[in-house]
């Protein structure tokens, strides 16, 4: 077959974007990720949109993300407008984030990142020469998809999550359903977790960046930034302390950190700010690949917060509640959770009709690229001498270790 | 049997069309004996487009120049160019400003600073190509989706939906929402096929398949009068979706 195009963008990723090698003759000198996406410009967008429009507009700027950005979204109306949501609600939301933890970690583990172990080009190859992880990954990844049907009535976009509550509460029985299937899963995840910790890696040692990522509440909630450097930010100052730049060489604001050292959020920043003990011995060699071991480890956490969860609400037995009636006035609210690839914050401003005059959203994918760029940098002097392809190879390799979300990072 | 070589490509979007297809787990090993993937850079490397297609499924909106290039080529090479999602379709959520200036809207973002990407606005892919068949929805329902391929596979292309939302609500024998519990719902003037979804949670339909042909809008509007929703919040809530919606 002929008549060939090849299109320069980075694959195995969501979104567009790319490494662009900087060569000094035949030596690669230097790499840059380029996020090239198109500005959708949902902050501008949201702006005139009505209190109880701007989560569901919100939450398209990603579909991996799609219930985390649904849920800090409401966070933070739901702060502005001054109202309360009751605790079925919030622990209803928490297990979406963590189904969406779970469908977004095992989609990146067995679809984007493993054929860079098994040097194949994707899950096409993977359904040849691994079958049986590649079903396990895909039963892991249904039960995430599962947990977020069930909860906000589909995988993506979750509807059913609305201002104030639910459309729908699910009942008893639905959770008892998904509480059997998580506890199945678990062979599948223990399994997925002495799998992945078990493969060889395929980077050479390169140094993690110094972590932040939310603390304060429960798992991938709260309401402050602590760093691995001992800082702790409010979330009332996260915005002016990440303090996000324009760049002309990518189409994400990238974030300044108040001008200290590039940070890293994502799975290995929330492990190193909380590790169990017993998985600190997988981290010995702190090498940025291990951020693949954070995230199959957090999947695993994921099932078993998602377990407790459902315990809770049984054991508190289900309300069937109506939202919250919300009375719009002036007001603002700023929210920061914990997405799959790390710190998110939503923050909104209201006129006292409730119409939104201000948007601010950071993601994590572009809070990670000053990370993403010292790691490139890092990883061209370690291979100095190599040849053009294969830093190529390695570099993309690398990125996929951040699980980039392109269109989260430029919205 | 000769694979179907099939090419999928996401413009300006959230990726959600593509991550349908990947969601449906459970029939996607199946769906590898009878298709070829061969351009899918969302999950497989690498983004190369080599020889002909059976059919190139695309989605999101077209939004800058190497995305009309990319749609040419994609058509070119394809037998069927199939639209995937809303956005392919009427544009989508990044076209719900299309009426104002995008210089204005881009500094309200990046403030005087230039930035790399050259864009304009939103348009759905008819704009540039033409195309073989639409499946909507924000996102796509994956039996559709599956409905979809599976049809490929005879030949056949999906057959387009000419019902609204409401048909399938009322198959469900859901309670309306509209007239009886005086809720905003974009039902009526909705393409269906999503099997009521949200109005079966009471969530009222917020439009986001786009819009039914043949919509009884004057009928409709009289109802959403009788409701006390001024019809400007009702264009509104439809140009979500689709900022062609005129009335």
């Amino acid at each position: 077959m002929s008549n060939f195009k090849k299109i320069n963008m980075l694959t195995r990723v969501e979104g567009h974007g790319s490494v662009e090698l900087i060569r000094d003759g035949d030596r690669v000198v230097g790499a840059s990720l380029n996020l090239s996406e198109s500005p959708r410009l949902f902050e501008a967008l949201l702006v005139g949109r009505r209190y109880d429009e701007i989560a569901e507009i919100a939450c398209r700027i990603c579909s991996i993300c799609s219930t985390v950005h649904k849920v800090a979204a409401l966070q933070a109306v739901e702060q502005a407008m001054g109202i309360q949501i009751s605790r079925q609600t919030s622990l209803f939301r928490e297990l979406a984030v963590h189904g969406g933890q779970i469908e977004s970690h095992a989609l990146n583990i067995f679809c984007m990142t493993l054929p860079d172990y098994l040097r194949v080009s994707g899950f096409q190859e993977l359904a040849t020469i691994a079958p049986e992880q590649l079903r396990m990954g895909f039963r892991i990844k249904k039960l995430g998809n599962l947990i977020q049907e069930v909860v906000g009535g589909r995988a993506i976009h979750p509807f059913n999550l609305t201002l104030g509550g639910m459309g729908r509460v699910p009942d008893a029985l639905q959770l008892q359903l998904l509480s059997e299937q998580l506890l199945e899963i678990r062979n599948d995840v223990a399994a997925s977790v002495k799998y992945i910790l078990g493969l060889n890696d395929v980077l050479p040692q390169l140094a993690i960046a110094p972590t932040c990522a939310v603390s304060g509440g429960p798992p991938l909630f709260g309401d402050r930034l602590t760093t691995s450097t001992g800082l702790i930010v409010p979330v009332g100052s996260a915005v002016d302390w990440l303090n996000e730049q324009v760049e002309l060489h990518t189409s994400a604001k990238i974030s300044h950190f108040n001008g200290a050292v590039p940070l890293a959020v994502g799975p290995l920043a929330r492990l190193t700010s909380s590790m169990p003990a017993a998985y600190a011995q997988c981290f010995k060699d702190a090498s940025i690949i291990s951020s693949q071991k954070a995230r199959v480890i957090e999947l695993q956490q994921s099932v078993e917060r998602s377990l407790a969860l459902i315990e809770y609400l049984l054991g508190d037995g289900l309300e069937n509640e109506t939202p919250v009636v919300i009375v719009p006035v002036q007001g603002e609210g700023v929210t920061l959770i914990e997405a799959p690839r790390g710190v998110l914050l939503h923050g909104y401003r209201f006129d006292n009709r409730g119409v939104c005059s201000a948007a601010n959203i950071i993601a994590p994918t572009a809070i990670n690229q000053g990370a993403m760029a010292v790691s490139l940098k890092e990883l061209t002097e370690v291979l100095d001498g190599a040849d053009y392809d294969q830093v190529r190879d390695l570099a993309e390799i690398l990125i996929r270790c951040y699980d980039p979300c392109i269109s989260c990072a430029v919205h | 049997m000769r694979k179907l070589r099939v090419a999928i490509a996401g413009l300006t979007a959230c990726s959600g069309c593509q991550l349908s297809l990947l969601n449906c787990e459970d029939e996607l090993p199946g769906l590898l004996e009878q298709f070829e993937f061969h351009f899918f850079p969302m999950a497989c490397s690498p983004a190369l487009l080599e020889g002909d297609y059976d059919a190139a499924l695309v989605e999101g909106c077209v939004s800058m120049p190497h995305e009309i290039a990319l749609l040419q080529e994609l058509r070119r090479r394809s037998k069927y160019l199939i639209v995937l999602g809303t956005c392919a379709a009427c544009g989508g959520v990044a076209a719900l400003r299309n009426s104002d200036e995008r210089e204005l809207l881009r500094r309200m973002v990046y403030g005087q600073n230039a930035v790399a990407a050259e864009t304009f606005n939103p348009q759905p892919l008819q704009s540039v190509v033409p195309v073989d068949a639409v499946v909507t929805g924000c996102p796509p329902e994956k039996d559709e989706l599956l409905r979809m391929l599976t049809g490929l596979v005879r030949g056949a292309l999906p057959v387009s939906i000419d019902y609204p939302v409401c048909t399938e609500c009322r198959m469900h024998e859901n309670l309306c929402l509209l007239t009886e519990r005086n809720v905003l719902c974009l039902g009526p003037l909705t393409l269906g096929g999503c099997g009521a979804r949200c109005p079966s949670m009471s969530v009222p339909c917020e439009g986001c398949r786009g819009p039914v042909p043949e919509a009884n809008l004057k009928e409709t509007f009289e109802i959403y009068n009788q409701k006390g929703f001024e019809r400007q919040t009702v264009l509104e809530r439809l140009r979500r979706f689709c900022p062609e919606w005129k009335l």
